[in-house]
């Protein structure tokens, strides 16, 4: 279970991003996550709310973008379809070795924040 | 109620790991140290390779190991018992090494200048995946009692380890394990990587396994003069 640590290292990252614009809070982060990256987003999202917790960024959503690995044809120059979480070792059309390329992103994309009332009003 | 603004931000999420982890790169690449993460399940022979390895290797190369688990001096003992300077990481329940607990135990360590460093990993085919070390690459080692499917099944470790190490090839004998769909699975994964196969016991493979070292330690060398 490491992906409280991911989760705690994306919301520094997000502080790093917001660093100009003091008192804002975290809405919501996107983020892309490769299926060869080891990190579950189920996982993500539960660390995600107990990274935050007890901060002002307490409630905001992380949006998760799955990004799977593609299995790659030399022969057919072609990527070939599969079943998600299987992994094929020869085309099905033409026989040769398939290989195995993508799915190593993990990325914060974009975050949406929210900055405090500009100028108090004093309301 | 505030103003809602988007920024973007295209930065990793183990940005901070990753810019420590170039610090220690850069270092080694100064030292011209070879560095390899080694990561395996528990049980599958990390220890014992190592304890193989240094004793072929340590009459000519100045050598060192990290040893990461979440309790006990136990390996990095066995590696001293060889009179080769090893250094525990204790964890304390974290299932992975980062390169910050890397270069905070290396300044304990204070192993001197070296000519490898073999990092070992938490025993875990997962977590440890994501984590870069500096190190100049991964190895994955899979033992034969382990199962011929777990490439596929844990595509991330295998698509990633720049080597990757059968062990206890001498039970080969007394199980179905098809190391041929084994290979075949690697290849998938990692159509360039190095696919060793070995046995601490019987010697088999350390021969090969010890170039290997020799030799990146050598192109290393000459890519840093």
């Amino acid at each position: 279970m490491h992906e409280l640590g991911i989760a705690l290292e994306i919301h520094r990252t997000c502080r790093e991003a917001m660093a100009p614009h003091p008192g804002a809070r975290i809405e919501r982060v996107t983020v892309a996550v490769g299926e060869l990256t080891a990190v579950e987003p189920d996982l993500l999202e539960s660390a995600w709310e107990a990274a935050v917790a007890g901060s002002p960024d307490e409630g905001s959503e992380i949006r998760i973008l799955w990004r799977p690995a593609r299995q790659y044809c030399a022969g057919c120059r072609a990527d070939k379809p599969r079943a998600e979480g299987s992994w094929l070792r020869l085309c099905p059309d033409c026989g040769m070795p398939l290989a195995v390329e993508g799915g190593e992103e993990l990325d914060v994309l974009e975050l949406a924040f929210i900055e405090p009332d500009g100028e108090d009003t004093d309301g | 109620m505030g103003e809602s603004k988007v920024v973007r931000v295209q930065r990793n999420a183990l940005e901070i790991n990753r810019r420590h982890a170039a610090r220690l790169r850069e270092a080694w690449r100064g030292t011209g140290t070879l560095v390899l993460n080694l990561i395996s399940s528990p049980g599958s022979g990390k220890t014992t390779l190592l304890e193989a390895t240094v004793a072929r290797l340590k009459d000519r190369f100045r050598l060192a190991v990290l040893e990461g688990d979440v309790a006990t001096e136990r390996d990095a003992d066995r590696i001293r018992a060889l009179g080769v300077p090893a250094h525990q990481i204790l964890t304390g329940g974290a299932c992975h090494l980062e390169a910050r607990l890397v270069q905070k135990n290396l300044e304990a360590a204070d192993f001197g200048e070296l000519d490898i460093l073999f990092i070992e990993n938490v025993g875990n085919l997962i977590c440890p995946t994501s984590y870069d070390l500096g190190e100049d690459f991964k190895v994955a080692l899979l033992s034969v009692t382990e199962g011929d499917d777990k490439p596929f099944k844990y595509p991330g470790i295998f698509s990633r380890a720049e080597v990757t190490v059968v062990t206890k090839a001498d039970l080969l004998p007394h199980l179905p394990f098809d190391l041929d769909a084994v290979r075949e699975q690697v290849g998938t994964l990692n159509p360039r990587g190095t696919f060793l196969v070995t046995s601490a016991t019987s010697g088999e493979g350390l021969d090969a396994w010890c170039a290997l070292l020799e030799e990146r330690l050598a192109a290393k060398r000459a890519a840093g003069a």
